[in-house]
């Protein structure tokens, strides 16, 4: 393109050689006119030389003719130029006009599957908590007849029952069994206490044993690689901001203490 | 730790086993006894105890006695309680309150029963008597 454009550059435009042609026409006339003018009162210094100048005139003339051509159809292609580029323009608004539709369908569609993303979450949040009520309900039952959770009516400062298993329901477990666990009762209450007041830990009674196995015919605990020495997987919850954050703990012992 | 196997039979032993450990937790004296002995400053123990955050899920949930015991298991995830149940006045405290707690339900019943009684009796002179002998 740019050595087209050099190469135009170089040579005149059509108007320029109209315009020297025109100026060639009227050197010309001028000098015949001057010559016939003259060759009434004298001889012609050069014979022939009328000829040619008439000979160039014409010539002149016939270029002159051909560039007025060249002109026209110039013209033309100039005319049709314009009506292209304001299609280009049309088409030009066009397209952006459909690009923001385009990007609006986008935004819409888009907000859409979020919503709709977020509305999935939530079902699945909801399925996933979702427990029959006839199982909830058996379960208050157990934990409330068990007095674990709602004291019961008549319940007074010495009453050896707690919301939570007291030694001798802690040594009669298994682990109880296992591994040394507090001889001093350290909640106060030793088993003699309670038979000597007459009443019978509720551990002896036969529905709901806090430790019970019967009911988890199928079910067992999580795995685990025995090596809780490891950091486990998961963000720490000392950094959640309800709780006053202290330093991180230093400890480094290697003990497993099951 | 895919090195670790273990039988179904050893697993539900160690179900029973975790099942009474957590409850364990329920009971702020026992905690203190651990921060005394200073498990609660081991690595591993409180990585068990993130552990042990699975019998919040219902399927496990389903068999504890003492529901408390989940309330101290997600309190023990924090250092700072840690820390603080090494104190002896603290785990009384704890103690306290928790059974103030554990009377709320039963007071809150005893309330409602008093104020229903105290509307029945203010019925009880407008209806007119059938020389009832068994009232004497």
């Amino acid at each position: 393109l740019a050595s087209a454009f050099m190469a135009a550059a170089a040579e005149k435009s059509t108007k320029e050689k109209l315009l020297s042609t025109l100026d060639d026409i009227e050197v010309l006339s001028r000098e015949l006119i001057e010559m016939l003018a003259l060759s009434r009162t004298q001889k012609l210094p050069q014979p022939g030389e009328d000829t040619d100048i008439l000979e160039l005139l014409v010539q002149r003339d016939k270029e002159f003719q051909e560039l007025m051509q060249t002109a026209v159809e110039q013209g033309e292609v100039h005319q049709e130029m314009q009506a292209l580029e304001k299609e280009v323009e049309k088409r030009d608004s066009d397209i952006q006009q459909l690009q923001k539709q385009l990007k609006e369908a986008e935004h819409v569609l888009a907000t859409a599957v979020y919503q709709a993303k977020e509305k999935l979450k939530s079902i699945e949040k909801a399925r996933k908590g979702s427990i029959s009520s006839e199982e909830i309900i058996k379960y208050a039952h157990r934990i409330s007849a068990s007095n674990a959770v709602c004291a019961p009516l008549n319940w007074v400062p010495g009453d050896p029952r707690r919301p939570y298993p007291t030694d001798l329901e802690m040594r009669s477990g298994i682990l109880g069994n296992m591994s040394n666990m507090p001889t001093n009762g350290v909640n106060g209450h030793l088993p003699g206490d309670a038979l000597a007041a007459g009443r019978l830990p509720d551990i002896l009674t036969p529905q709901y044993p806090w430790q019970s196995a019967d009911v988890s015919m199928g079910i067992l605990p999580p795995h685990h690689g025995n090596d809780f020495g490891l950091e486990p997987p998961g963000h720490n919850k000392e950094n959640e901001d309800d709780v006053e954050a202290m330093s991180t703990d230093s400890s480094s012992s290697s003990s497993d203490s099951d | 730790m895919s090195g670790f196997m273990e039988t179904e039979e050893q697993a539900r032993h160690r179900f029973q086993l975790e099942l009474e450990f957590v409850q364990c937790l329920a009971n702020p004296n026992y905690l203190n006894f651990l921060a005394q002995r200073g498990y609660l400053r081991e690595k591993p123990f409180v990585n068990y105890l993130k552990y042990l955050l699975y019998w919040k899920e219902p399927e496990y949930a389903k068999f504890l006695k003492y529901p408390h015991c989940l309330h101290m298991l997600e309190l023990l995830q924090y250092e700072h309680f840690r820390k603080e149940l090494v104190n002896a006045q603290c785990t009384k405290f704890i103690d306290e309150q928790q059974i103030l707690h554990w009377q709320h339900y039963s007071r809150k019943r005893t309330r409602l029963q008093q104020a229903l009684a105290e509307q029945q009796q203010q019925h009880q002179p407008q209806a007119p008597s059938h020389g009832n002998t068994t009232s004497k």
